[in-house]
Order: structure tokens, then sequence, then C-alpha cells
């Protein structure tokens, strides 16, 4: 432990010299790093890093799913998966109760730390445990061809209007189906209930982790009759009880079939735009999260930069996260998908006029909250894994929604108390 | 034997019905790779392509109109496909070089714990893959073998040996033991016996082991994706990349998909003759 | 019969050979490196996980206290796990049933194939030369609601399958999911069984001509007590298989608790949620379960051959 503490103050006192050196010096030049992020990455990050630094990087890219079972291999044996590595948002509990990353706490600048917002979903008792690199929140996609054709001109800020307008534009033919919502048993289904919870004007569980969505006047609970009552009015594709939330935005939203993407994630406008990947290019804007009372809320689920712990070139992988997480870095990533995390980032490049749906990402951006205020819990995949099995039985009409909050919590203390 | 006409008419329809049920879904997975991506996702869908597009594969060759990302795919690609050729080849070779020699002595030569070992080896194979990935990770860190060609070789070894090992001794035990017999009267070693006489009468067994260790090991997922990362990743790994977080590439994955159908269908129409031969070794005379 | 006979010890114990002392010799010294590799490479593992499995290792928590067989207590009662392995006991069933029937079925077929035999052979072999993954994410795009091949199939037959979900029903899911898993292995089973079919010598259905006996006689008479052998082995390879079944049934449907396998079971136990030796144990079980059901198969088909 000792011997920990005193290369982390050796390390902050080196990195905090670093920033003088790095335009001439290139203090750390010839060492080389791995780097584990999700495929998709700009295909010239390494390069780009290398001639900055000096520095080459091992970049070792998986697809989304793979990265999970590839680090916990690497951190249950003991060893380092690699020298910096995606860390996602709901990973924060389990990673911080391991002790698998380092504290980069007194590593990473106070500025710093205060223009990414996103950094306190990922700081567990005082520590920092990543350093956010790419932004998702939630807001709510529409198709405004849809809209405009069916006559609706105010953007919904409410619940109700979002309903109504959905309704109109079922009415008139337009979409069949107007409302796109991910009800099969995958992580999609329980993010979109979790943003109807907040739309809803509540929270998933108090300080002490009590759920707080068992009883008919909760937000959780209000959140799934609204569901049922989407499919139940057809305002839903039944076949949403099959589909994960990608299926839905490519095989529906980017096809015109729909009009109101619930969940909708800011990382896809790019996608919608493009004429190769989408029929409704020009059609799609972001609107503010309609919530019950008219003031918007929204939640982030942020992936982040860490360091395990057993990592051997931890100097030269701060160099990397610091670069990969700098303003100028993160409005050029832009470019590949990447929405920043940096509050000024994000401000440049809709000043520059160059953020798709930039007035309303800026706007919701400051709204966006931790899911879990009181610190992702270790328990997180079991909670998750039980909300959306649950909501798939309670929309398939298996159970009542009654039963389905109730199976939740039950999972929940199950959970809690492993 | 004669059949009679209704009944080949039968058999006629049956093999029709196998026939569409083995490569239909290989011959969906081939249009897809040629159909624009726009044209995925259109209703009533098209049961064959209206337009073909060989854009998913130039971008998978490196060539043609790409945009500026794909340069990498198609370096990825390569080097995955190389990546994937080599593994299951060493894989292969090993396995088979251990597989026939242990084959001979398991069926050939008394020798104590004989019945043992060769249940406790054949055992193995009911073993889950998550059962041993962890120490098997700490073992392959610690030998420093992780992400190399050896290391993902090692770990192929201990998977596919244990059935090749089987097919191996059954191949021996099937053979005549009189020729064996006739050339120890002449004074040949066992060695001798084993490669100058043994081995090449063993020829379609070996062929038929081989085939099946190649296709098992060219088709592992878990394996390299946790034991070779980067340097040494096969195609299996590469081809569920194409879906990042945002956008799944149907095109491109069946393109890949496709491609990595390719060795193997080579295989089976090239090698068929030996596949089946070995396979039948006890009936062809 | 190949692989039939692999399961039985060799015919003949006496032969030894001329010199006994030096063929034990070759013959270890041959076995060795197999012997080396899988101590290493599997039983070493094996037995580290074992160890794992009787103490409390969850890196969440510090400490790996012994607790004996507390994980195995807590898994016989734990309500999601005994979901799985029903799950998995359904798998196996489907999969070995439709692989065993299909199988034999086809090889049947291809042994009349005549002239087309190794034509109809290799088309029949290629599913299982496929990658799993690769079968899965093509199975995903078959099944798909919108724009898959099944279901543009069943509408163009003028069935109402317009947007019809595969894996909404849980049994359909199960079913569904099982196809995929069939469609890749069942080859294995026809080779194996053709491998057997024409082993028989064909003096045999003369014999039951010239006595009268009609095809269907001769194929329960003759045919079917001479492959069984042959259909024991494929079947040990086909519940092997299903056990281990995995890749997909993630790809398809991922964590769905109505379609989630043992072995998907374990990876959230052990990778998901980090109870890291609570997943090991239950690892162990599978193995113990897969071990066990084909070691009936196995001595069923020693005493089968023995009885020829």
């Amino acid at each position: 432990m000792n011997v920990l503490l005193r290369t982390t103050v050796a390390l902050a006192a080196l990195t905090m010299a670093l920033p003088a050196f790095a335009d001439d010096a290139k203090p750390l030049a010839g060492q080389s790093i791995t780097v584990l992020l999700p495929s998709g990455q700009s295909p010239s990050l390494a390069a780009d890093f290398e001639k900055e630094t000096g520095i080459k990087v091992d970049l070792q890219m998986l697809s989304w799913d793979d990265i999970r079972p590839k680090l916990i291999t690497g951190l249950i044996a003991g060893t380092p998966p690699a020298d910096v590595t995606e860390f996602d948002w709901s990973w924060t509990g389990q990673f911080a109760a391991a002790g698998w990353y380092e504290d980069l706490t007194p590593l990473i600048d106070a500025e710093t730390v205060k223009d990414i917002a996103g950094s306190s979903i990922f700081t567990v008792d005082g520590k920092l445990l990543g350093v956010p690199y790419s932004n998702d929140f939630r807001v709510m996609l529409i198709n405004r061809k849809h809209f405009t054709d069916a006559g609706i001109t105010d953007t919904p800020k409410t619940l109700d209007a979002l309903v109504a307008a959905a309704k109109t534009i079922k009415d008139k033919g337009i979409a069949t189906y107007p409302i796109g919502l991910p009800l099969s048993t995958s992580e999609g289904t329980s993010t979109s209930w979790y943003l109807l919870t907040k739309a809803f004007g509540g929270e998933l569980f108090d300080k002490d982790f009590k759920p707080l969505f068992t009883t008919p006047d909760s937000a959780g609970y209000k959140a799934l009759e609204f569901e049922i009552m989407a499919l139940k009015d057809g305002l839903v594709d039944p076949a949403s009880t099959g589909l994960k939330d990608s299926q839905i935005n490519e095989s529906m939203f980017a096809q015109g079939q729909t009009s109101i993407m619930i969940s909708g994630e800011p990382g896809r406008i790019a996608q919608f735009a493009d004429p190769a990947k989408s029929k409704v290019a020009g059609q799609i804007e972001a609107i503010l999260v309609a919530t019950e009372s008219g003031n918007t809320r929204s939640y982030g689920l942020l992936e982040a930069l860490g360091i395990p712990a057993a990592s051997e070139h931890k100097e030269a992988a701060l160099a990397f996260i610091k670069w990969m997480t700098s303003k100028d870095y993160q409005i050029k990533n832009y470019g590949v998908g990447v929405l920043p995390t940096r509050t000024s980032a994000l401000e440049q490049l809709n000043n520059d006029g160059k953020l798709l749906s930039g007035a309303v990402l800026v706007e919701q951006a400051p709204t966006v909250g931790a899911l879990f205020p009181q610190g992702t819990p270790t328990w997180y995949p079991q909670f998750s894994s039980a909300v959306s099995n649950a909501i798939n039985q309670a929309v398939k009409g298996e159970v009542t929604v009654a039963q389905a909050v109730q199976s939740i919590a039950d999972e929940t203390v199950k959970a809690q108390q492993q | 034997m004669e059949l009679r006409l209704s009944q080949r008419i039968l058999t006629g329809i049956g093999l029709l019905l196998l026939i569409l049920w083995s490569i239909g879904p290989i011959y969906w997975a081939i249009a897809t790779s040629f159909t624009p991506t726009p044209d995925l996702m259109s209703q009533p869908i098209h049961f064959f392509p209206e337009h073909l597009t060989l854009n998913h594969y130039q971008r998978l060759a490196g060539f043609g109109t790409v945009a500026s990302n794909d340069v990498t795919v198609a370096a990825q690609f390569r080097n995955a496909l190389v990546n994937s050729v080599i593994t299951a080849l060493a894989a292969t070779i090993v396995s088979i070089f251990l597989a026939s020699l242990g084959g001979y002595a398991f069926a050939r030569l008394e020798f104590p714990g004989r019945q043992t070992i060769f249940f406790i080896v054949i055992a193995t194979i009911a073993i889950p893959g998550y059962t041993v990935l962890i120490p098997l990770y700490r073992l392959m860190v610690s030998l420093k073998l992780l992400d190399t060609y050896l290391g993902v070789t090692l770990i192929y070894l201990s998977a596919f040996l244990p059935l090749a090992l089987w097919l191996m001794r059954s191949v021996f035990q099937q053979l005549p033991l009189s020729i064996e017999e006739a050339a120890r009267i002449d004074g040949a070693g066992r060695m001798t016996i084993l490669f100058r006489i043994v081995m090449p009468l063993a020829a379609p067994g070996l062929v038929a082991a081989s085939i099946i260790t190649f296709l098992g090991a060219w088709g592992q997922y878990m394996v390299p994706l946790i034991f070779s990362p980067t340097k040494t990743k096969p195609l299996t790994v590469l081809i569920p990349e194409f879906s990042t977080k945002n956008f799944v590439d149907y095109g491109l994955i069946n393109a890949a998909g496709t491609i990595a159908m390719i060795v193997p269908i080579l295989i089976v129409i090239f090698l068929n003759r030996y596949l089946v031969s070995g396979l039948t070794a006890g009936s062809v005379k | 019969m190949s692989l039939a006979a692999a399961a039985v010890p060799a015919r003949r114990k006496g032969d030894k050979g001329i010199d006994g002392s030096a063929d034990a010799r070759l013959g270890l010294m041959l076995a060795a490196p197999i012997v080396i590799a899988m101590l290493s490479l599997v039983l070493f593992p094996v037995a580290s996980t074992l160890w794992d499995s009787l103490h409390r290792v969850n890196p969440m928590m510090a400490g790996q206290p012994f607790i004996g067989l507390q994980h195995y207590r807590d898994l016989l009662v734990d309500p999601v796990v005994n979901e799985s392995w029903r799950n998995t006991v359904v798998y196996v069933v489907i999969c070995v049933v439709l692989e065993t029937a299909g199988g034999i079925a086809a090889a049947l077929l291809i042994n009349q194939a005549g002239r087309w035999r190794r034509y109809v052979l290799a088309i029949v072999i290629l599913p299982w030369a496929l990658p799993g993954v690769v079968n899965a994410v093509v199975w995903g795009w078959i099944y798909n609601p919108a724009f898959g091949l099944l279901n543009g199939l069943l509408v163009a037959a003028g069935l109402d399958f317009e947007k019809f979900v595969w894996f909404n029903d849980r049994t359909i899911a199960l079913f569904a999911v099982s196809l995929v898993h069939v469609w890749r292995m069942l080859p294995l089973t026809a080779v194996i069984v053709l491998a057997a079919l024409q082993s028989i010598p064909s003096d045999l259905y003369e014999a039951g001509r010239i006595d009268g006996a009609t095809r269907r006689r001769m194929f329960f008479y003759i045919t079917l007590p001479l492959i069984r052998g042959g259909i024991a082995v494929a079947m040990t390879q086909s519940t092997v298989a299903a056990f281990n079944f995995f890749d997909e049934a993630w790809i398809l449907t991922g964590s769905a608790r109505g379609t989630r396998p043992i072995l998907v079971q374990v990876y959230l136990e052990a990778f998901q949620n980090l109870h890291f030796s609570y997943g090991m144990a239950l690892s162990v079980l599978v193995m113990i379960a897969s071990l066990t059901v084909s070691l009936v198969y196995v001595l069923r088909v020693q005493r089968v051959t023995r009885l020829d």
C-alpha cells in the first residue's frame, strides 16, 4: 500500500510538471502503452498521439459487448488488461469496490474536472476513477417532417403533449406506430424506463438505496404504466417487445416509420443525418426531454478512460488520458461521432455551428444528472437485468404493473444482500 | 438395391429439402453481402437483391470509393485473415502430430495407465470454456504468451487434442494388425512401422481429423477474444467489431462473414473426399 | 465404424507384440506430450477453479475465506439458476432430438443419393464448417421481424407473419434459438451416422431380401441395430455441445431469462455480477452434468458394441 501511495505522489509531482515540457521535450517519448477501447474510434488515434508525445500506443479495439469480458478476465487475474481502458458509467460501483482502478484525483487538475461535469459520476468516496471522454445523455429525437406533415408546429414539452402529437400523427396515417420504445429484455429497455422515471419527476432509489418505484403514485410505476398505455393505444409497434434499442433506431426511426424516439441518443444524430445510412436525412432533430411537469430532465451514460491500478506505465497512460480528453482533441473527435464531455468543447462546437441539434444539446446538457446521485451501486447489473425482464413481462401482459415493479424491488433487495 | 419410382421421387424431394435447409441461410448471408446498405432496410424484402453492389467487399479490400476510416478496416481485415489462417494451421499441425503419435500409442502399445489416461483426456471435452478461462489467463500472462501465436496454439491444442486423439486412436484400431506383425517379423522397429507403414494407411483418418481440428480452430471466438486481442486477432473477433454502439453494419458483417466462410467451403469442397473416407475409415474395405 | 469404436477399449488385450517393456516405454514417451499438455492447460486450471469454488472469491469483498460447499448449496436453491437449468435441459432435449432425428434422416437420404452423394454431402457439411458467431449473426438477420428472410418467406407464402417477433413467446424463442444450433450441429451427426451406415455389410441386406423382408423391416432389424453405436456417439457430441450452448443464445436473445442457458448464467454471475467463485462453482456443476450424461451414452455404446 505504501509503495502504491508513493508512486501516486511521485506521479502527481511528475505530471504537474508535464504540461510545461509537453510541447518541446516529450519527456515520455519512447515509452509504449496499450489502450483498450470499443471499436469505432478515430483511425488515426494512435498515430496522432504518438506524433504529439512520442509515446507508442498499442490500440486494442473490441466490439462494445466484448470489452467487458476482456476487461474482467484481466482484472480478476490480477493483471492489467491494458494501461488505459474504457470505463463505462455503469461499472463505477463494482470497479470502485474492487479497487481495480487508479485514483486520478491528484493527477487531474480541478479545472478539467469542473469543465467535465460528468466526472462526478465516476467519483466514488472522493476518488476520481475515470475521466469521461465520450458524452452520452438522453434527449428525445423527433422526425420533424412527420410533425410538420401532421400540422404540429409546437415542440412538445410535456408527456401529455408528446402523446397528443403521437396520436395526431397516427390518426393522420403518417406513421402507423409513431413512438419508438424498446421493450425487449435488453439494456435499452432499462435505460428508457429510467428516463421516463426521471420524466415523471422521480428517482429510482432514496439515499439508502430503498426502491422508490413500488407505489402506484411513484414515478417509476407511472413510467411503466405509460409504456403499457403507449403499446396498448397502438403508439408503439408491438414488435418492440423483441427489439433492442439499436434495432428500433435503425429499422424504424432511420426508415421514417417512427416519429419519436423517447430515449434518444445524441450520438446517433450524425448517423441519421447521413443519407447513406438513413432515409430520413434532414428530418431528424433533438428536442428537450418532455416531462410530466414540463421542466426537462435527463441523465448521463458517459464513458470514461481509466488506468488499472496494476498498470506499469501510469505516467504515459495519464498523458494519453489528458490528451484524449483535452478540449482540442474532443472537438476533433466529434468528427467520428464522439460527443465532447467538456462543456467548453460543446459550446465551441455549437458556436462554430458544427454541432448537430446544437442548441438543444447545449440546453439539455446542464440538466443532466447522475442516474444514481448516491453512487452507482455494485449490484447495478442485476438491477438492470431485473428491470428489463420485468418490463418485458409486464408489456406482454404476463404480469401486472404492480407485480413487475415488486419483482424489480425484490430482485434488488436480493442483489443487495449478496 | 433398386428403388421404386415413388420412393425415388420421395428421396429426391427429401434431398432437395435437405439442400435448401443447408444452403438457405448461407445464400441469404451472401445475398446480403452484395446488397447496398439502404436496400437492406426495405419492405417487402427482396429474395434476390434488386441492385448488386461490391461496396462492402471493396471496403474490406481497401480500394474503390471509400471513406477515410476504411483504410484501417482493410488493414485490420487482412491481418485478421492471415491470423486466422496461421493460428488454425498451427493448431491443426501440432494437434494432429501429437494425436497421431498418441493415438498409435493408445491403440497399439500396452503401457501403465493407458485406459485411465485416455478416459481422462477424452472426458475433458465436457469442460466448459469458462471453467478454465481465468486460471488459463493467469498461466498465459505468467508465461508471457498473451497475444502470441504460440499461446493461442497451445490453448487450441488443449481444446482440440482430445477429439483428434479419439479419432486417431479409432483409425489405428481399425487397421489390420497383420501388416504390422508381418513387418515386425521382418525386423522393423516400432517407429519405422509407425511412419513407413501405419501412417500412410491412416492417411484418410489423418486428413479427417485435421479438417475437424482446422474448422474448429477457425470458428473459435471466446478464446481469441481473451487471448489474442490485437496482434494475433482472427476474423471471428474482428467481425462483431463492425457493429459499433451506434450502428450495425449488416452489409459489412455479412461480407466479412462470407469471406470467413470461403476457407471452410473450399476445404469441404476440395477435401470432401478425404473427409468422407476418413470418417468412414472402417467401411472402406 | 471409427467413432463408435473409439469408445470401445482396444478389442484385443493380447496385442502386446513381441517386446512388452520396450512398447511400454515407447507408449509412455508418445503419450507424454499429451499428458503434459492436458495437465498444464486443462487439468491444472480445472483444479484451480475447483479450489476457487470452495472459497468466496469476490473482487468487491476483501479476503477469500474458505466456505466449503456453501456456493453449491446456494446454487441448488437459486431460482434464477434453476430457471437457466430448465432452459438448458430444454435446449439439450430439443437439440439432441432434432439433431439425431434430422441427422439420421439426412444420412439415410445421402446414402440413397447415388452418384450425387459426394456433392450432397459437401453441401450438408457446410453449416458445420461456419464459425459459430457468424452463424448466429446471420440467423439474427434471418429472424429480423421487419427485414428478415423467414418472415419474408412466410408472408410470401400468404401467411400472416408480417413483422412477427420470433423471440417474444418463450416457447417459440427456445425453439428458434435451438434451431440455429441444430442447423450448425446436425451435419456432424449426419456424417457420423452416414459412416456407420456405410460400414454395414451389404450381404446382410441380401440375406434379408432372400428371406422376403420388407424395406421397413430391414431398417428396423438390420440398419437400426447396427448404427446404434454411431448414433450414441453422435448423441454424446450433441449433448456436450448443447450443454455448452452459449454463442447463439447470447447473440440472439442476450440475457433474457426465458431463453438464458446455464452457461450464460455462469457468464453473468462471474463476469457481470462479479460473484466470481459462485459462477465458477456453477461452471463446475455444468461440467459434472454434461460428463454424467455423456458417460451414460458412452457406457451404452460399449454395451451395444460388445453385443456384436
